[in-house]
């Protein structure tokens, strides 16, 4: 018999962990949105104590997420950004997680390997290098031309919402379609062989065993990358610049980059968080309510 | 006293005490605070006195009509004193210095040479505020001189060590308008805003147009390869010289509306690109038509081009004194560095013309306003094509009825931020 205590003490890096990468900056980060500017430099005076904090800024910024106002429009654009690169990461990530998880026998490896290398390449560099292959005269639009598709290619890179999703989506899906092959890998092939057995069609087995049971690989890969792509800049600056897809992230970077208003880019940081927990939470309600169903 | 004044005071005394470890006195620290206009947000007691129309700690605001004269924080160092040894360590942007010339420099010393970035001015102005770099000398721009003298950040320098000021540099800069005397800085580089554009793309003759500056406003036909500077100064700037304002450090909120709305129509118009990136963009053909500086021409000219494209595709435009900005950055000595004696040297080492040529042609692309560096010479020799001599500095572009984008109130910087910010936002 081990001792209680020693299960409690696995969990102190992850705990430690947390406070020391998450709890305390979210903490400094809401410090400052409710804190001061130092009268000079105008750096951020965090304030620690809830009974000091100052809520002036965020009532007017909060006005400003109302409809027809400035940030509730930034906010639309970003979320309609996100929904879109979301469903087509869904779309292109299930079939590949169900090749790899019931059909890639001996190459399984390999593609799982192939998945993973992107990582190896910065999330900048792999950005910058498809600024390459879309610039006008890149290898895209010189591929098009040649081959008659279109003798005049748009500049993709001259500030399109398409290219800003199509980064968005080629940046984050490895982060998709790994939770899925995880998920389809658990799904119990008995229960897709008694779905046959019991005289379902493939194509009713999928819909009615295979996806359901592979409900939370989708709802888990749906969130890990809604949530960098809520905080992302970088992907609509660097292929895009435009302000017309600018997202609610280059809002954030602008304040907390640079100028006397930190405050601000720490209270918008405290209010997408918001509503960031709110998806979490129904992502957290749905894992709990799934795992009551296979009790 | 209500609760709430009991929590005001209890923040002012806060920030008051943080001002204190910033060598303020009480009274100066006050005073800051009422200048920055953050009476209203620490301390109802403070709210009741009006907001001043000065700089940082209460300092006056230099423009190139009102010169300021920097008040004296400590003594210089004292005349012939050792070069350190060791490691010195400049404080500068990336790429904004040859490398070759910091290693001409540590040989000459015999000192390790070490460059310690930063991304820009209010991190650089950060970094040095908490300590968090130890560094011995540091590049700023003027705007940011007032603020780092405010918050003695900066130790007056010693012009025995720097005789390449008076010898080389143009007599402008000797006594800057924003650093009577010169009493902390020294002049580096400098650089007109413009246009950027392409003459095998853009058909209009930019130079020769009523107003110049319009050619972004019917610049339809060049959507999507159209660019902004990426800064909110330079931003909002262009949207005021458009519409013939020259007052570039207003903070009348209907100029700054008015030139909002135009970045807005500006959208509309040709859907430009906000980013920093046109001095290669231009060469590359990414970018047709780019507010610029004058810098980013010759350097779009001398590294970007791709083989068999010639440079003469690649003009500058600006509007000449008093009609557009003309900027300036310089160099200063942290109050902390460790290496007072060499930071000075490194001043006077960086103003010598052949340093000062060589960092200039050899890698920044941005001017240093010494005498032997001018437009005739630098075409003569051929380092600056003779259609881009317009993108050259010269001396009499400074100086009274020059524009220069410099330091605002705290109430202004909000003002140009928000607006600015707007802007980038798309709506």
């Amino acid at each position: 018999m081990y001792p209680r205590w020693l299960w409690q003490a696995c969990a102190a890096p992850g705990v430690f962990w947390l406070l020391l990468l998450f709890i305390v900056p979210f903490y400094a980060v809401i410090g400052v949105a409710f804190g001061q500017l130092d009268p000079i430099f105008q750096n951020p005076i965090p304030i620690w104590n809830p009974l000091h904090w100052n809520f002036d800024n965020t009532l007017s910024i909060l006005a400003q997420f109302v409809p027809g106002e400035r940030y509730w429009l930034v906010f639309v654009r970003t979320t309609k950004y996100i929904f879109f690169a979301v469903a087509i990461s869904l779309l292109i990530a299930y079939p590949v997680a169900y090749y790899i998880s019931r059909h890639a026998r001996r190459t399984k490896t390999i593609l799982l390997v192939l998945l993973v290398l992107p990582f190896w390449v910065s999330y900048l560099m792999r950005m910058l290098a498809w600024v390459g292959l879309l610039s006008p005269d890149g290898l895209v639009n010189n591929f098009l031309i040649w081959s008659h598709i279109d003798t005049d290619p748009p500049n993709w890179l001259g500030g399109h919402p398409g290219t800003v999703i199509f980064a968005l989506i080629y940046g984050y899906i490895p982060y998709m379609i790994l939770p899925l092959v995880a998920a389809l890998d658990r799904i119990d092939k008995s229960l897709i062989e008694a779905s046959r057995d019991l005289g379902m069609t493939a194509r009713q087995t999928f819909f009615r065993v295979t996806l359901p049971l592979s409900k939370m690989g989708i709802l888990g890969g749906c969130v890990i990358i809604t949530l960098p792509m809520f905080g992302d800049y970088y992907t609509p600056q660097i292929v895009s610049g435009s302000p017309e897809t600018s997202m609610l992230g280059n809002q954030i970077y602008l304040y907390f980059h640079g100028g006397p208003q930190p405050d601000v880019g720490a209270t918008l940081t405290v209010v997408l968080s918001l509503f960031l927990a709110v998806l979490m939470a129904y992502y957290l309600y749905s894992v709990a309510r799934a795992q009551k169903d296979l009790q | 006293m209500t609760e709430d004044n009991n929590h005001g005071n209890k923040t002012l005394e806060g920030v008051v005490k943080r001002l204190g470890e910033h060598g303020m006195s009480r009274r100066q620290a006050l005073k800051a605070i009422i200048a920055s206009g953050m009476g209203v947000a620490v301390s109802p007691l403070v709210s009741r006195v009006a907001w001043g129309a000065t700089g940082p700690g209460g300092l006056p605001l230099a423009r190139p009509d009102k010169p300021v004269t920097l008040p004296m924080h400590g003594d210089p160092i004292a005349d012939g004193l050792k070069p350190e040894s060791g490691t010195f360590t400049v404080f500068n942007y990336s790429d904004y210095l040859y490398k070759a010339v910091l290693d001409k420099f540590g040989e000459k010393y015999d000192v390790d040479v070490q460059l310690t970035t930063f991304a820009n001015m209010d991190q650089c102005i950060t970094k040095l505020a908490n300590r968090d770099v130890d560094v011995d000398v540091t590049e700023l721009t003027p705007d940011r001189i007032t603020q780092a003298t405010a918050g003695k950040l900066l130790q007056p320098i010693n012009h025995s060590y720097i005789p390449n000021l008076k010898k080389n540099v143009w007599p402008q800069l000797h006594s800057p308008f924003y650093d009577r005397g010169s009493r902390y800085t020294v002049p580096y580089a400098c650089y007109t805003t413009g246009i950027g554009w392409r003459s095998d793309k853009v058909s209009e003759d930019i130079p020769n147009m009523d107003n110049p500056w319009s050619i972004f406003w019917n610049a339809q036909d060049y959507k999507g390869y159209a660019g902004i500077i990426n800064s909110p100064r330079e931003a909002i700037g262009l949207a005021m010289l458009y519409r013939g304002n020259t007052d570039l450090n207003t903070e009348d909120p209907k100029v700054i509306d008015q030139a909002l709305e135009d970045l807005q129509e500006l959208v509309k118009v040709c859907n430009p690109k906000v980013n920093n990136t046109e001095y290669q963009t231009l060469a590359q053909g990414k970018s047709w038509l780019h507010q610029a500086w004058s810098g980013d021409a010759l350097m779009n000219v001398w590294w970007y081009l791709p083989e068999g494209q010639t440079g003469d595709v690649i003009q500058y435009w600006t509007a000449g004194k008093g009609k557009a900005p003309i900027q300036n950055d310089v160099w200063a000595v942290p109050v902390f560095s460790k290496k007072p004696v060499l930071a000075h040297l490194w001043m006077n080492f960086i103003l010598e013309e052949e340093n000062a040529h060589s960092n200039f042609v050899n890698f920044t692309g941005y001017q240093p306003p010494i005498n032997s560096i001018n437009a005739d010479s630098l075409i003569a020799e051929g380092t600056v094509p003779e259609h881009l001599s317009s993108a050259v500095v010269r001396p009499e572009d400074f100086g009274p009825g020059s524009i220069q984008y410099m330091t605002l109130t705290a109430e202004g910087q909000r003002m140009w931020q928000d607006a600015y910010a707007q802007f980038i936002s798309g709506v």
